[in-house]
């Protein structure tokens, strides 16, 4: 499990060289579509997560493009082939200037 | 003209942002499995499975897959692009559906070629909602 | 003679007030009613967007925002270890009076901790609330039945029966008349509230039981009991009676 805690990020901790394995990303987000209304009538604007990226060792492994129609709290369960040892880095990015990047170590046997 | 833009999208929708990332190439059916459940219980939150048969390697591998909704206020819901080190191009994710319709996914191979497929779901809505 | 008739008509007041609601075998947890997708996501808690709450809990657990008091750690340690099995028995009545979670935490930052009360559905006692949930997780409810719960039982039991609203239903006419048929396309559950805290799809986002209850009366078009009032608080000690005996879920997942 990760930290801080506005994104959960599961793997496993140790994969032997060239197996592909599991990676999950779950990031705490409203995604507010931008097609909400308040009771007065007025339109509460989109604010929403638009790019998530998974690199591996500086080389990309995933990236999402996402829209409105991504639930909240987007999570992203997705695959990554064991090259070698070395950082995955999580990146969210989207309206607002937000902005969460996530690192986390892989040891590759 | 509307103070906002018209909610639903159309299957019209779909099929121009269906072009918009085919242009005039041909695109053949098959190759994509999608995992969506035909009943719906909440459209708020629905998780849906995308995955192509592909060996991953730096020859031969997906390079992307766009989701393309025909029922919701927007056509496009995500993209996912893989490289040969994604290993596998499978993705699960949780989208939204507005209500029952046609989930179509566009597939973009290494090679240029390019496949769909789709899914039929049909969306209940939960009970007693709450005043904002 | 009189003695025996008397022991007899109690043991069978007690038997009746025991099968509230459901017979006992035939109770069902409203997870049995969602897809398997959603059912995996309670129980995966890696893909349970309540894990933010846990998290958050679990830091305001250790104090952390709070430097100026004790923090929940000073006095209960490891809340895992500590936590075990609490929230299965709440609420509970105390000094004739109900004590939920809520209220319970909520007492404890004001005389231990000199620390504000925290509001109902506001994120930090959310988390807290989730956090001690989830050290229940798999555990049967406890409920207790002492002579000193059962009035508070049977309030409850009596609004649970009371028709409300424009559209004059009362609970029971759909959770235990009901249970199981159909409601525009949705199934009818019984209602237990064994995941609570939940994450509700339709919120998107976490909140307590309350907060269900309360959309449930806008459901039937009734003006809704406020947060902290006693009417949902005798229906939360009536219901989780009800659910006495059932395995706690929480943090949950619904629709």
């Amino acid at each position: 499990m990760s930290s801080p805690s506005n994104t959960v990020v599961t793997l496993p901790e140790k994969v032997r060289r060239g197996e592909v394995f599991e990676i999950r990303a779950l990031v705490r987000h409203e995604m507010e579509t931008g097609f909400r209304h308040t009771e007065q009538g007025v339109r509460v604007s989109r604010d929403i997560i638009r790019e998530f990226t998974c690199t591996y060792n500086g080389e990309e492994v995933f990236r999402a493009m996402l829209h409105p129609g991504i639930s909240a709290n987007p999570l992203f369960i997705f695959y990554c082939r064991a090259v070698k040892s070395g950082d995955l880095e999580f990146r969210w990015m989207g309206d607002n200037n937000y902005q969460t990047i996530l690192k986390h170590s892989i040891v590759v046997l | 003209m509307a103070p906002w833009p018209a909610v639903w999208a159309r299957p019209d929708d779909a099929a121009q942002a269906i072009s918009k990332i085919v242009g005039s190439r041909p695109v053949q059916y098959g190759r994509i499995h999608i995992e969506l459940a035909p009943l719906v219980e909440n459209g708020n939150s629905v998780t849906a499975k995308f995955s192509a048969q592909s060996p991953m390697t730096a020859a031969d591998y997906v390079r992307a897959m766009f989701v393309i909704s025909e029922g919701n206020p927007l056509a496009e819901v995500v993209s996912f692009h893989f490289s040969p080190l994604s290993g596998r191009a499978q993705v699960t994710t949780r989208i939204r559906l507005a209500e029952s319709q046609r989930i179509w996914v566009i597939a973009e191979m290494s090679d240029g070629s390019l496949w769909r497929a789709h899914a039929d779901t049909v969306v209940t809505l939960s009970a007693c909602t709450e005043m904002i | 003679m009189k003695r025996n008739v008397g022991a007899a008509f109690v043991t069978g007041l007690y038997l009746a007030a025991g099968a509230m609601g459901a017979p006992l075998d035939k109770r069902q947890s409203a997870y049995h009613l969602m897809s398997s997708e959603n059912q995996r996501m309670q129980d995966d808690l890696s893909i349970n967007p309540a894990m933010f709450w846990l998290l958050d809990g679990q830091a305001l657990w250790m104090g952390q925002g709070d430097a100026r008091s004790k923090a929940c750690f000073s006095c209960h340690g490891d809340v895992k270890t500590s936590m075990q099995g609490v929230s299965a028995g709440f609420p509970k009545v105390v000094h004739g009076r109900i004590l939920t979670l809520e209220g319970q935490i909520n007492h404890c930052r004001v005389e231990h901790q000199n620390l504000p009360a925290f509001e109902y559905e506001t994120r930090p006692l959310l988390s807290l609330t989730s956090l001690i949930a989830t050290q229940s997780r798999g555990m049967q409810i406890k409920m207790s039945e002492s002579r000193e719960a059962m009035p508070f039982i049977e309030r409850g039991r009596f609004l649970y029966h009371q028709r409300i609203g424009q559209l004059n239903l009362s609970c029971a006419q759909c959770h235990d008349d009901r249970a199981g048929q159909r409601l525009g396309g949705v199934s009818i559950p019984q209602g237990h509230p064994t995941g609570y805290p939940i994450y509700r799809i339709e919120w998107q986002t976490l909140g307590s039981l309350q907060r269900r209850l309360r959309n449930c009366m806008t459901g039937v078009r009734a003006e809704r009991y406020d947060f902290g009032s006693e009417e949902l608080q005798m229906l939360e000690v009536y219901l989780m009676h009800r659910a006495n005996g059932m395995r706690v879920e929480s943090p949950g997942v619904r629709p």
